[in-house]
């Protein structure tokens, strides 16, 4: 076999905005295994979406466990979601003005649907809303 | 403009193989994941909101075409999930094992073990969709 070529090279970088957003994709890759993976299995396969309804969602929050697990999936994996989004889109938004602009929409998207899904998390399943 | 077509045309015409390959559908299910995750968040969010969409949103995601499409995210997040484990150790913990050769044959188990984490699941998923949308096996 033919030697392969070392292509590892030290360097030191003062952290910046994106080296911390390097280091979130790849840190946040080992907490959203068993969240994610946890959270699919058991809600897509094992219950199924058939299954799902506001009384199953009122029984799952009434527990304060999966009131944390969601929140934990809602902060770690929209976050990184949005980030990856970044990153595609760094690939085809290439001026400094545009790439500006591009950030700070993008923070607002994830804020706004954050706080959406961070509201109905704390406030639970609404039983007052006139159902028909 | 240009830009737009000089980038989606390398993505196409750059011939990487595995490691090409990899990137390709780590994007593509990254944004297909991201996409889902945001109507999702909303859908969920309508439980506080407004309940009644909330059923109106649980029905669409009963359809037949989005339980195909619910079975093809699973595989989504599970290749999306291992490829990334991939990237996050090397990247962390052993950049030295950035090698091309080592690499193609990662890039082929990486896909194998996704694949087979799937396939129990997208049975299983098929087959509740069959039970509850066709009566199939005494639904």
């Amino acid at each position: 076999m033919a030697s392969v070529s070392q292509t590892v090279r030290r360097v030191r970088v003062r952290p910046n905005y994106e080296t911390i957003a390097w280091k979130w994709m790849r840190y946040s890759a080992f907490a959203m295994i068993p969240l994610v993976w946890g959270h699919m299995i058991l809600q897509d396969v094992i219950v199924g979406v058939h299954r799902i309804d506001l009384d199953y969602v009122a029984m799952r929050w009434a527990s304060l466990f999966w009131r944390v697990y969601d929140t934990l999936l809602l902060g770690f994996a929209f976050a990184h979601g949005v980030n990856g989004l970044r990153q595609v889109l760094n690939d085809f938004i290439h001026g400094e003005r545009a790439r500006k602009v591009m950030n700070w929409l993008l923070f607002l998207f994830w804020l706004i649907i954050t706080l959406i899904g961070g509201t109905a998390l704390i406030a639970g399943v609404n039983r007052a809303f006139p159902l028909s | 403009m240009s830009e737009l077509k000089t980038t989606l045309a390398g993505y196409v015409t750059y011939r990487g193989r595995e490691g090409h390959w990899s990137f390709l559908l780590h994007r593509i299910t990254g944004l297909g994941v991201v996409l889902f995750l945001t109507i999702h968040i909303i859908d969920i969010a309508f439980v506080y909101f407004n309940p009644v969409l909330f059923m109106k949103a649980i029905e669409i995601y009963r359809s037949t075409l989005f339980g195909v499409g619910e079975i093809f995210l699973v595989f989504c997040v599970f290749y999306h999930g291992v490829n990334g484990l991939r990237i996050a150790y090397l990247d962390l913990f052993k950049p030295q094992g950035w090698h091309i050769e080592s690499q193609r044959r990662s890039v082929r188990w990486t896909l194998v073990i996704a694949l087979v984490l799937w396939l129990p699941s997208a049975f299983w998923m098929l087959r509740n969709l069959l039970i509850h949308n066709y009566g199939l096996f005494g639904g």
